[in-house]
């Protein structure tokens, strides 16, 4: 943080974009991973009933874009870890044939790390916590349905937070522009965790 | 105290039995029913009491009471317990509605009452809110019927059943229960069939079934790689089509788990103990499969590929091999080894056998050949299978000497030749050829000139210094050494001329000879084919035929459709070949390549004689047959003639009319013929009858005309010389004219006219010859090309104009003056009644000779512009304007009678010619038109 001068602005400023493109290429594989699991599992094309899995505080305007962005992160790092957990019991009930679905499986999931390995510059020292409702071990009795029906959760949880992530990053290099100052002062006095949970 | 119980019992007993007896309330009614349901197995299991043993059934679905089954069934009761029991299957599962139960004991038509509602709750009772569906993971078999159904989350709406994504009838069984049918099955994806369940907006629930077979595996069979374990292979057979692990095919063998056919990657399981019995148990939800094996282990060798592979010395003609094994118990095994030898073109498969085979040495290999080596060995005792196959190894085997070439001496005269020998193959080469050498020798010098020469020559000239015969030797030459040299003698040479050619007929591309046999023929024959009349260096072949042979065919490839070849067998033996036989033929006829040449036309009167050559033999392509003629008509040929006598190469066209003809002469051959070559000719009238025709005979004729006419001239002379000369008589005066005898002498003015008048009431005293006023004559003058008082100067000018302007100058000279004569008489009683001169009044101006008087028609006094008018218009309507219209435009002819203008003897009153009103206009001009155009 201390070194951190106009170089080191204009060299977020051009992180925040990289990670920006990144998100808005994650967010369009996300859809086309929804998209690919429905083909192949001729599932409808109406959402599966139910909340979000992830909730996070909400994104009020006082906060500012390091802390947005860190709390969008912890809600991406719960979405890594449900689709690993997903892959992980998906590989373990079904065989692991090739398929386009599993490709972009992988894919997704390399990418969404590469997002979270991103956006840890941008947080700035900031640290939140997502919370996630539900669990797949809660799912068991659903059967192989309650599998199915997990993995489209999980997967529009990831469209939905890789939307908002991507929005978020988007709108984000003016605005840190304008308020280098105050991201550095929160940074100072607020430290990580100032709404932890 | 005993006798009323008594009593009361006895009593009781009777109203029972009389309720036995009596109506429906007579069968007791079941108790103590209890339900027991199976949910996986969608059964449910009634329990009752009864001394019945037929009941009526019935199953309600509660909430709508839909009757799902109403029975009548004969149940036994137990013989411990005494219960009854009966099991109903359902077609839904049980989840999805509440049951409800009752029963009743039946006799014939007698039935108790039925018993309370038992009732099993499904899962759409109103503690459970939740979305459900059932059944989940089932696993059934390609072709099964299922019923699935969805309970719809409390305060949702249904919308719909997807089966596989298709939309599905559904039914309702409850409040919040629907229900579908699925008939026939196919078998499920990787993940299983799914079955949705949805609301309007969301996708509420589901379940999968998985849909397949069960197992499918056959032929297991047992063998040992290592001569101790067991190693067991089977074929997995269909597919199951459930990749759920929990569902996958399980493995066991001798009821040992078989791991990794249980992952789905092999096929086989391994045990390290040779058991002889062999048992693997394939199972799946669907089903079980056991297969079975036995045998001695000595029954079941199956060999490991042998290791190390190496030549360990190669020669030209065979190499030795050496390989280890990896197993030292093969050692002691008696085993057969096959080794596979992969060479350019080469390929053999060779078997050997031995006790722990280790080495062998391939022979009858080929010199300077790659070879690719494998090996595979078996158990030589209960040969089971061969083994696995070595990696291959190349190995390549040393040059040798070259064989002996095939060679041949072609004699293309008497005294020249050449030797040909053909390229040996890499078979035969034994490594690459560097050379050949070619010696020769004669009878008189025993002594060879080698020459050498490179690999691609294949041929070498001979010359026959004298007329010994000479050997030529020629050995072909590699790394290796010298192959044996082949000698030939040179053959006599026979030209073509020399000997009765046979014409050959090829078949089918071929050339099918035989011969007599020779008894010479010590070493065989050599049949020879080249092209004809090839001179030089030529494709000259040849092939060596065994003296027991005595037919040889000639293969097409070595031969040309369209060329003609000279074949010839010679014999051998010792000394030089002699020809035996010779042909000359087409392997393939074809169409001549070339029409005849020097095609020539000539004609004789209305003949024509066509001749031509026959074209170079290279061009025929075939035997010629003949030449078919034609006559290029348009667009079309017509066949003049067909000679088919090649030899004949001249044809007349007899008869011909004069016009231009196009004759195509075409060559055939039994192929056909070509496309001809074409000559025209102009049929004209030959020199000398054109001569007599077109000069002599119009000269003659024209001669003839002319005689003709001076006979006639000549015999009419007299009328001639009336009709152009007439005799002018001299004026005849009254009285005594005793003028001097000499010529009258008179020269009138050239511009003194007379003009008579002629008048009944004439005074001769007073009037004689008046002269014609100084204007008049200048009137006339200068109306001289316009003289329109008489038709005659425009007859006559008329005529000039058509005869020419002789004519002119005759008329001229015709006229005669002699009114000049009369110009003087001022006395003469002669009555000249309108005389009209034949010439113009142009004649004037010459003023010498008779000329007689003219009289002019017109009034002097008329106006001089009416004549031109008058002129102008007979000019331009006709030129020549009869006497009668003359008659009728001159006022003063009707005073004229009809006899004006008619000529008139100056000396007589009589008309010379006929008088006749119509006739005398035509007098002097009629004749002379009718003589012009050819009348008399």
């Amino acid at each position: 943080m201390t070194g951190r001068g106009a170089n080191g602005r204009r060299g977020l400023r051009g992180h925040a974009g990289k990670t920006s493109a990144l998100a808005r290429l994650l967010h369009k594989e996300c859809i086309e991973l929804l998209e690919a699991y429905r083909n192949s599992e001729s599932l409808p094309s109406s959402p599966v009933a139910g909340d979000y899995l992830v909730s996070i505080p909400p994104l009020v305007p006082q906060l500012s874009d390091a802390e947005k962005i860190s709390i969008l992160r912890a809600a991406l790092k719960e979405c890594l870890r449900l689709l690993e957990d997903v892959i992980t019991r998906e590989d373990a009930d079904f065989s692991d044939e090739d398929s386009e679905y599993r490709r972009k499986r992988k894919t997704v999931r390399d990418r969404l790390g590469h997002l979270l390995a991103s956006t840890e510059q941008l947080v700035d020292g900031h640290k939140f916590e997502a919370e996630v409702k539900e669990e797949l071990d809660g799912q068991a009795a659903g059967g192989s349905f309650g599998l199915k029906k997990w993995i489209v959760r999980v997967l529009q949880e990831l469209v939905h937070w890789t939307g908002q992530t991507s929005d978020t990053l988007h709108s984000l290099p003016a605005e840190m522009e304008k308020t280098p100052k105050t991201m550095s002062r929160r940074t100072r006095k607020g430290g990580a965790g100032k709404i932890r949970k | 105290m005993q006798g009323w119980v008594i009593l009361a019992l006895l009593l009781s007993l009777g109203v029972l039995h009389s309720r036995g007896q009596n109506g429906p309330s007579e069968l007791a009614v079941p108790h103590s029913l209890t339900l027991q349901p199976d949910l996986p197995a969608q059964t449910l299991s009634l329990t009752w009491q009864s001394d019945s043993s037929l009941f009526d059934i019935e199953i309600f679905h509660t909430e709508l009471m839909n009757v799902v089954l109403n029975e009548t069934v004969a149940v036994t009761a137990g013989p411990v317990t005494g219960q009854r029991g009966w099991t109903w299957r359902s077609p839904s599962p049980l989840e999805c509605t509440s049951h409800s139960v009752q029963i009743r004991a039946r006799n014939q038509q007698s039935v108790s009452q039925w018993s309370p509602l038992q009732t099993i709750p499904g899962s759409d009772i109103p503690e459970k809110s939740e979305s459900y569906m059932y059944p989940q993971d089932k696993v059934v078999p390609v072709g099964s019927n299922m019923t699935f159904c969805c309970i719809v989350k409390e305060k949702y709406n249904f919308k719909e059943i997807m089966y596989k994504g298709q939309t599905m009838n559904a039914t309702r069984l409850s409040r919040r229960a629907y229900a579908i049918t699925v008939t026939n099955q196919p078998a499920s994806d990787n993940t299983g069939t799914n079955v949705v369940c949805c609301s309007p907006m969301f996708t509420l629930t589901g379940a999968v079934v998985f849909v397949g077979y069960p197992p499918g595996d056959e032929g297991l069979v047992c063998e040992t790689r290592d001569l101790a374990s067991a190693e067991c292979s089977w074929k997995k057979g269909r597919d199951t089509h459930l990749r759920r692990k929990i569902n996958r095919t399980n493995y066991t063998l001798n009821g040992r788990d078989c791991l990794e056919a249980n992952e789905g990657k092999t096929w086989m399981c391994n045990w390290k103990v040779w058991e002889e019995n062999w048992t693997l148990v394939a199972r799946n939800p669907l089903g079980t499969v056991r297969l079975t094996d036995s045998a001695q282990l000595a029954d079941r060798v199956h060999l490991l590929a042998p290791a190390n592979v190496t030549a360990v010395e190669v020669e030209a003609w065979n190499a030795t091999l050496k390989w280890s094994w990896p197993v030292a118990a093969y050692k002691k095994l008696e085993m057969i080894c096959q080794l596979k030898l992969i060479g350019h073109e080469l390929s053999s498969t060779r078997n050997y056998s031995g006790t722990g085979l280790s080495s062998v040495m391939l022979e009858d290999l080929w010199p300077d050949v790659d070879y690719t080596v494998t090996v595979r060995c078996g158990s030589k005792h209960a040969f089971w299978k061969s083994g696995d196959e070595s990696a291959p190894y190349s190995i390549h085997t040393k040059m040798d000497r070259p064989d002996a070439l095939d060679v041949w001496l072609w004699m293309d005269s008497s005294n020249t030749g050449r030797v040909f020998w053909k390229p040996l193959s890499e078979r035969e080469s034994h490594g690459a050829l560097v050379g050949y050498k070619v010696s020769q020798s004669s009878a008189e010098e025993d002594m060879w000139t080698p020459v050498s020469l490179p690999p691609e020559r294949l041929n070498y000239p001979i010359i026959l210094n004298n007329s010994s015969d000479i050997t030529v030797a020629v050995a072909a030459q590699n790394p290796a050494g010298l192959s044996q040299p082949s000698a030939v003698t040179t053959p006599a040479y026979r030209a073509d001329s020399q000997l009765s050619v046979s014409e050959l007929l090829g078949t089918h591309g071929t050339f099918e000879l035989s011969w007599q046999p020779n008894a010479n023929a010590s070493r065989g024959y050599v049949v020879e084919w080249v092209p004809t009349g090839c001179r030089g260096l030529c494709p000259v072949n040849w092939e060596k035929v065994p003296e027991s042979d005595r037919s040889f065919t000639v293969k097409p490839d070595s031969l040309e459709g369209g060329v003609r070849y000279t074949v010839s067998v010679y014999v051998l033996s010792a000394g030089a070949a002699s020809l035996l036989q010779r042909w000359q033929g087409y392997s393939q006829e074809m169409i001549p390549a070339q029409s005849v040449v020097e095609l020539s036309v000539n004609q004789t009167g209305s003949d024509v004689l066509l001749s031509w050559k026959a074209s170079a033999m290279e061009h025929q392509r075939g035997f010629i047959r003949g030449y078919t003629i034609y006559l290029a008509n348009a667009a079309r040929l017509d066949l003049v003639a067909n000679i088919s006598d090649p030899e004949v190469r001249s044809y007349r066209v007899k008869g011909l009319p004069l016009s231009s003809y196009k004759f195509i002469v075409k060559a055939y051959t039994s192929a056909g013929e070509d496309m001809g070559l074409t000559v025209a000719i102009k049929m004209e009238i030959e020199t000398a009858e054109m001569l007599f025709v077109g000069i002599l005979v119009p000269l003659a004729a024209m001669f003839c005309c002319l005689i003709l006419i001076s006979i006639c001239c000549y015999k009419k002379r007299e009328w001639v010389k009336k009709a152009f000369y007439p005799e002018i008589p001299g004026p005849k005066v009254p009285g005594d004219w005793s003028s001097p005898q000499g010529p009258l002498d008179v020269k009138p003015s050239p511009h003194s006219l007379v003009h008579i008048v002629e008048s009944p009431e004439w005074d001769f005293s007073k009037k004689g010859l008046v002269p014609v006023p100084e204007e008049e004559e200048e009137f006339e003058n200068d109306n001289i090309e316009v003289d329109t008082d008489s038709d005659e100067p425009a007859l006559l000018r008329y005529y000039n104009h058509v005869v020419g302007d002789g004519s002119h100058s005759n008329h001229v000279s015709d006229s005669s003056g002699s009114s000049t004569a009369s110009g003087g008489s001022t006395q003469t009683e002669v009555t000249y009644t309108g005389i009209q001169s034949p010439s113009s009044s142009q004649g004037v101006c010459d003023g010498g000779g008779y000329r007689p008087q003219m009289q002019s028609a017109a009034d002097p006094a008329e106006p001089q512009g009416e004549f031109e008018a008058d002129f102008q218009d007979d000019s331009l309507n006709t030129g020549y304007k009869p006497q009668c219209s003359w008659q009728l435009d001159s006022p003063e002819a009707e005073n004229l009678s009809g006899s004006l203008g008619s000529p008139t003897s100056v000396t007589s009153s009589q008309f010379l010619l006929p008088e006749s009103s119509e006739e005398k206009p035509q007098s002097s001009n009629t004749w002379f038109h009718s003589f012009l155009s050819g009348k008399s």
